[in-house]
């Protein structure tokens, strides 16, 4: 079995490589290598699948013969962790990349197929050659990546080494795929852009139908960013979920650019402006998820939380991401001519304006978190020394920005194109900004002497986008209700069949009020570290009480430790028993703390047990979090609005295809 | 002016803002830290700086201080079951929270400064795991 999966990627990687020429072939005139092109993705895709079911086979049966299976595996696991150890490693994670964007390139190649005709060549052409460099990274020898090496014959155990005991944990068992689903599915537009610059076909056609293909995997990508934060918030035991680590900042910094794409095509689908722009964004999204993936794999930011790799395993993909972004930027520069558009912006009192200022900001940040997380490495080129970057620095000065861009998202979509009026403004603002205005008030008074900046500034911010989706909404279904005669659920339908990305868009923007107002709340975190005998209590703010009744050993198969039992009190009113575990896995020999959580909507109660000391006391450490749980609500909200935008409603269908122009044949 | 010229000019305000703004507020919080192993910090003799230390828990030398509730252990520069070190640098850590690595042998980093009486003070411990006999092939994290 691990022989025909290892030689599956080889022909997989012919297959690309193959394609690849087929591709430019077919892309510079000679059409009939076109099919060939689309087939080579399709065989392709269909090879790295026997070799991902090869793969995950030998981790199923527990094939110790292969060092991969020995290193992140074990008997004593179970199926699903059995499988996702798949992504346990290096070379099998590189593997999981590839195998997704494939799917991503198989469904293009087939949905495709009729409407971008000419583009196709080229499409294929940049996918292959990406997919032949992770399967070529994952092949040849010299890296010593390949899953299915074996172990020298003397050397093969009959059990396994054990995943890490963070990652059996039910959302690793998701974030990593969602996230690659996310990484990898950028690698369509980014392909059809360089497709419609190569072939110097300037129409929108392509745009529009590679805007399902860039929400889609932008979808995966903010959810495989909140669920990182959810697993870390659960499982690592600092309280927190986000700590601008390189690794997660790895997973942010192309969401950036993307959901400035997302905003910025509008404007060129509606006033044909920033042509040019919209394709320095799709440039820069691919090529950070490339370069995130450099990052999280070379060992070039050494952090305690980064794994190193062989040695110039970092310079070949340093040199990929650089050969794919100049490739494509250097293209764009010799087309921009005829990127040129005619309409100039015309106020500052625009949509335009609005969303091009919207896209500054995501620059800015974005700026801001690739100096932070890159600045050991250039204070290491320029003066010798590596200087690390803190959380602080990523905190105080995204806050501003994150600030400008929720007070954008309430103004964007609401303020008329071209040149609002000032009775525009009245009609659309009056109520929201008096909404605003009131929350300032009610935030600082109910703060009263626990006031701060952010949070006035976040809640009546948030109050004042909340106001203008719900004034959008009233007024909308409040016209269909008059000019249809439809009832309210009815026009509420309507509303979210006939213009999906408006109504959807506002819930996702809902969601992300959310999860900020769910950010701001750390202003107010509350932590203690307590040593506490049986029966002691632990006083904190506002009158609750935690009281330690005693611990117990844990005889669990895999692990083993003891939990510690808690009773959490309101005054004298109990609220719950808190269960903080401290493990031990016996075949990874790690521990680790599981804490006890009990979260309600207004804040989280969160309990560590650091240690059982030798005197029977237990030092405990309690994070109090408030409006934590707001964020884990804009994910579920962001997940409804993103259905809304994404659901392809049947009647609507047939539409969309007699208004997507054929190509002559 | 040029429409490349105006973005160009916009963008060198917005790059000059921030980068006054990071430089008069950041200093303040210590943010920047150097980064160096102890044979290096100890070369330096940087008393009183910001750093981060690298280094690795001497085995035996981790007491848990319960009634001041602080930590003490030693650091030296080799991984212990690896080679001899130089005379391990003992640390105060003012909390008994550690991370889940934290033990003998442990691969350490510190964030701290060292105070007057050789004794370096951390704010900060971060911890990985104590190589194994596989060091090589070992690998942490997925991805």
């Amino acid at each position: 079995m691990p022989e025909i999966g290892y030689y599956a990627l080889w022909l997989a990687l012919i297959a690309a490589l193959g394609g690849v020429a087929a591709g430019v072939a077919g892309g510079s005139g000679r059409t009939e290598w076109s099919e060939v092109a689309r087939r080579a993705v399709w065989a392709t895709f269909l090879l790295t699948a026997i070799g991902v079911g090869a793969l995950l086979y030998c981790l199923i049966t527990a094939d110790y013969r292969l060092a991969y299976v020995a290193q992140h595996s074990a008997r004593s696991m179970t199926l699903p962790y059995r499988v996702s150890a798949l992504w346990g490693g290096q070379g099998g994670s590189l593997l999981l990349w590839v195998f997704i964007s494939l799917i991503y390139a198989s469904a293009a190649m087939w949905l495709l197929r009729d409407s971008q005709r000419r583009l196709l060549p080229w499409v294929a052409a940049v996918l292959l050659l990406n997919a032949a460099f992770f399967l070529a990274l994952i092949d040849l020898p010299a890296l010593a990546i390949n899953p299915f090496t074996k172990l020298p014959p003397g050397d093969v155990m009959s059990d396994g080494a054990g995943l890490n005991p963070l990652l059996q944990h039910p959302l690793m068992l998701i974030h990593p795929v969602v996230l690659y689903a996310g990484f990898t599915g950028f690698s369509v537009p980014f392909a059809f852009a360089f497709a419609a610059l190569m072939t110097n076909r300037q129409s929108d056609v392509w745009l529009r139908a590679t805007r399902r293909w860039t929400l889609v995997p932008w979808f995966f990508l903010s959810m495989g960013i909140l669920l990182g934060g959810r697993w870390a918030y659960e499982v690592l035991g600092w309280g927190g979920y986000w700590a601008w680590d390189p690794v997660e900042n790895a997973s942010f910094m192309p969401w950036l650019p993307a959901t400035a794409y997302l905003h910025s095509v509008i404007i060129q689908e509606k006033r044909d402006m920033l042509k040019i722009w919209n394709m320095v964004l799709i440039g820069l999204t691919y090529s950070l998820c490339l370069f995130g993936t450099f990052l999280t794999r070379s060992g070039v930011i050494s952090s305690v939380h980064s794994f190193t790799a062989a040695g110039w395993f970092g310079y070949v993909f340093l040199g990929y991401v650089a050969v794919a972004a100049l490739g494509f930027f250097v293209l764009l520069w010799s087309r921009r001519a005829s990127l040129r558009s005619a309409n100039r912006l015309e106020s500052v009192v625009s949509r335009e304006a609005s969303f091009v200022l919207n896209n500054w900001v995501f620059m800015a940040i974005l700026v801001i978190v690739f100096w932070g997380t890159m600045f050991p490495v250039l204070s290491e080129g320029v003066r010798g020394t590596k200087i690390s970057v803190g959380p602080q620095f990523f905190n105080k000065l995204t806050g501003p920005f994150a600030a400008a861009l929720l007070f954008l998202t309430g103004v964007g979509p609401l303020v008329a194109w071209r040149r609002a009026s000032p009775t525009s403004l009245r009609r659309q603002f009056v109520v929201p900004g008096l909404v605003g205005a009131a929350a300032v008030v009610a935030t600082v008074l109910a703060l009263g002497d626990a006031l701060a900046v952010y949070p006035v500034v976040f809640w009546s911010l948030g109050a004042f986008v909340t106001a203008t989706i719900a004034q959008e909404y009233w007024r909308a279904v409040g016209a269909r209700m008059r000019n249809a005669g439809e009832s309210v659920l009815t026009a509420l339908a309507t509303l979210l069949r006939r213009n999906q990305r408006r109504y959807g868009g506002y819930v996702v923007h809902l969601g992300i009020v959310f999860i900020l107002i769910g950010i701001s709340g750390s202003a107010f975190n509350e932590e203690r570290l307590e040593n506490v005998k049986p029966g002691e209590t632990i006083s904190m703010n506002d009158g609750y009480k935690l009281e330690y009744l005693t611990a117990k050993a844990l005889p669990k198969q895999h692990y083993g430790g003891a939990v510690a039992r808690l009773a959490l009190f309101h005054g004298s009113e109990p609220l719950a028993v808190m269960v903080p575990e401290r493990r031990v896995y016996w075949l990874e020999q790690q521990p680790a703390s599981i804490p006890s959580i009990r979260s309600t909507l207004l804040e989280d109660f969160y309990v560590i047990l650091t240690a059982l000391e030798p005197d029977g006391s237990a030092t405990v450490k309690i994070h109090r979090n408030p409006l934590v749980n707001w964020i884990w609500i804009g994910g579920y909200t962001f997940i409804l609005g993103a259905l809304v935008v994404l659901w392809p409603h049947p009647e609507t269908r047939s539409d969309r295809r007699a208004l997507l122009p054929r190509e002559a044949a | 002016m040029s429409k490349g010229l105006q973005i160009a000019f916009g963008a060198l305000v917005v790059a000059g803002l921030l980068g006054w703004y990071a430089a008069t507020n950041l200093e303040k919080i210590g943010t920047f830290q150097y980064y160096q192993s102890l044979a290096e910090f100890r070369a330096a003799n940087a008393e009183g700086k910001a750093v981060r230390v690298h280094g690795y828990v001497a085995p035996g030398s981790i007491e848990r201080d319960l009634a001041n509730r602080q930590l003490r252990f030693q650091v030296v520069n080799e991984p212990p079951h690896e080679a001899a070190s130089a005379e391990p640098m003992p640390v105060l850590y003012g909390t008994l929270e550690t991370p889940d690595m934290f033990q003998d042998g442990a691969e350490v980093v510190l964030e701290g400064r060292m105070a007057s009486g050789a004794v370096f003070v951390a704010d900060n411990v971060m911890a990985k795991c104590p190589s194994k006999f596989e060091a090589k092939t070992a690998e942490r994290a997925p991805f």
